[in-house]
């Protein structure tokens, strides 16, 4: 039952978009073309880049994957840009599109698979299985899961078991143009936040929406998570608790790590994890 | 002469649709296609992805254009362009309220197809019916004018726009930012057939008031001695025009400048007479935009660029050059 309850979810929620949610290996997937950073980071994860012919442009990691051939952004693929690299498979995450290129590609005879996103760290080792069971690898992929993620999994809910008490905590987005876009209930910086155990401050808005810096200063969360861009990596967090940018409580990491929901996801939280939930992380209230 | 460039205009469609048809990241030959049976991929991405496109992409640009240069006699002003002036955003607005809203509004399945065009076509009607009612009370636009209150009605429409984009979820907001920058990726014989309705309704009745505009070109007052029912054009203009541009909106998002530098071209080739004008800006609006598609779709094959990025690339210096011709030095 445990089981069920989500697939059904899984399902209605899948449905009525288009292409097929499953994980059952289709006849061919000898040529495949990713639209996903996830789903690229994991194809190179369990060893099948061999088979990937082409990539979105969110498929940033590794550095190999960018060296592909790119079919544009993951919401605004070409039917025929994809066609001519003659794929035998199109895998994406659930936000592909748009519509009308997934109805194309159907039609064209190719399958599309859109791989179903939970934010949790479950959620990726079951978004690895998947892809390893369409790929025909799930062997493989298991023996990975157990060598390199299933320690840290154990490990990070570990830490948050032995937690006293869950900071309060905001991820934010795409500092670098001057406004505060940060993680509200139902998003991947939600799912993070949940995954290291602490508490996001603005889980009463949903979605991604811009927030001034006053507020957050001014509810003092526990710690700022920066979800910074590789290519902005060495720039200063724009805010500080304390006016200072060298503040422990102000925490950068690489976006496409922490909101991937690939299997680095699960690294980086354990590591922000530790930084939460270290002795003592939690700074007295300065206003006081 | 008028009529020998009007033949090469329509050769230039010609030739224009069968390059997009033929040029594209899939190789495609026609011969292969013709007699080989086992090409049916070939000729699926013929008939079902690039037919629908090439003609989406050349209606939307005919209609652009010729409500471009039925708007600039309208208003007597040679700058009046559906994206200047705020017409585009008005149905970009009208469209994504469809896009944001719509799945809560519970429209009949029947009629989904229909409601973003119409939306959109509404959000284009407000807008015109706005600037011409704007233009009635404070007298004749002059060139500044217009584009100042251009200015104001697309910040307007920007406020719009931003309140959806705020109030949308993650998805939808990626997915509009493309949409804004045009594409005509997304035509599928379903949605092309409603626009392309539309675009014809708004089209064919600008071709039977030429005369009535070229007449209006001397002033309201002389126009109306003449004969003509000046309130009865503008109407059909406006309606018209609006119609012609957001059914375009609706399927390939803001497409700029076809609307200002197609007519212009025109009058330079042909002269001010809307009995040439109105047609040959369709036949050349149709080209550039097939073509401007066609490098969308080709230059950084297998990705796209939005088509918007093209157009407005070349058709802002023409405007910059506009000006500049039009300033004494």
């Amino acid at each position: 039952m445990k089981t069920i309850c989500p697939a059904i979810i899984a399902l209605l929620v899948v449905l009525p978009h288009l292409g097929i949610s499953s994980c059952d290996a289709p006849a061919d997937s000898s040529r495949i073309a990713v639209a996903g950073g996830s789903i690229t980071e994991i194809l190179y994860f369990i060893g099948a880049q061999d088979r990937i012919v082409a990539v979105d442009t969110t498929s940033t990691f590794p550095k190999a994957a960018r060296k592909l051939p790119s079919v544009g952004y993951v919401r605004a693929l070409s039917t025929e840009g994809l066609l001519s690299l003659r794929p035998t498979l199109v895998i994406g995450e659930d936000d592909m599109g748009p519509p009308e290129v997934l109805k194309q590609l159907d039609l064209a005879g190719v399958p599309v698979i859109k791989i179903p996103e939970t934010h949790t760290s479950d959620g990726i080792l079951q978004k690895i299985r998947c892809l390893a069971k369409i790929l025909r690898m799930s062997r493989q992929a298991d023996a990975l899961i157990t060598e390199k993620l299933a320690q840290m999994v154990a490990e990070l809910k570990q830490v948050r078991s032995d937690a006293a008490s869950s900071p309060v905590a905001v991820v934010i987005l795409d500092a670098h143009s001057g406004s505060l876009m940060s993680a509200g209930n139902a998003t991947s910086g939600h799912g993070f936040l949940e995954m290291t155990g602490a508490e996001n401050m603005f889980a009463g808005f949903s979605g991604w929406k811009p927030v001034s810096s006053e507020v957050i200063l001014n509810s003092n969360p526990d710690f700022v998570v920066f979800s910074l861009l590789s290519s902005e990596s060495d720039h200063p967090p724009p805010i500080s608790l304390h006016g200072s940018s060298t503040d422990k409580r102000v925490i950068a990491m690489d976006a496409t790590a922490i909101l991937g929901f690939g299997p680095r996801t699960i690294e980086a939280a354990l590591e922000v994890a530790r930084t939460f939930h270290a002795k003592d992380a939690i700074a007295p209230d300065y206003r006081e | 002469m008028r009529w020998l460039i009007c033949i090469l205009f329509s050769c230039a469609v010609f030739f224009a649709g069968a390059a997009g048809l033929l040029v594209g990241a899939v190789d495609l030959s026609l011969v292969r296609i013709l007699t080989d049976s086992d090409a049916e991929l070939e000729r699926m991405i013929l008939t079902e992805i690039r037919f629908p496109r090439v003609l989406l992409a050349g209606s939307a640009g005919a209609a652009l254009a010729v409500a471009g240069a039925a708007l600039q006699g309208l208003f007597r002003n040679p700058l009046a362009e559906p994206s200047l002036i705020g017409v585009s955003s008005g149905a970009a607005l009208g469209a994504i309220s469809i896009i944001v809203l719509g799945p809560s509004l519970a429209i009949p399945a029947v009629l989904e197809p229909y409601a973003l065009p119409l939306a959109a076509v509404a959000g284009a009607s407000l807008v015109t019916m706005f600037l011409y009612g704007f233009s009635i009370r404070y007298g004749q636009f002059g060139i500044v004018t217009i584009l100042l209150v251009g200015i104001a009605v697309n910040a307007l429409a920007a406020v719009g726009i931003g309140i959806f984009q705020y109030l949308s979820d993650d998805a939808a907001l990626r997915t509009l930012t493309f949409w804004m920058m045009g594409s005509f990726g997304r035509a599928t014989w379903e949605t092309l057939l409603p626009a392309l309705m539309l675009m014809i309704a708004g089209v064919v009745p600008i071709f039977y008031l030429v005369r009535s505009l070229d007449v209006l070109q001397l002033g309201e007052s002389e126009a109306f001695h003449l004969g003509i029912d000046v309130n009865r054009v503008k109407r059909s203009v406006i309606i018209c025009s609006a119609g012609a541009v957001g059914a375009g909106v609706a399927l390939a998002g803001i497409v700029g400048f076809i609307g200002l530098v197609v007519p212009h071209l025109v009058r330079l080739l042909l002269g001010a007479s809307h009995v040439y004008v109105i047609p040959a800006s369709a036949l050349l609006g149709a080209t550039l935009t097939i073509l401007a598609d066609l490098g969308a779709r080709v230059i950084f094959a297998p990705a796209e660029l939005p088509v918007s990025l093209i157009t407005s690339a070349l058709g802002a210096p023409f405007f910059l050059w506009l000006i500049a011709r039009s300033r004494p030095r």
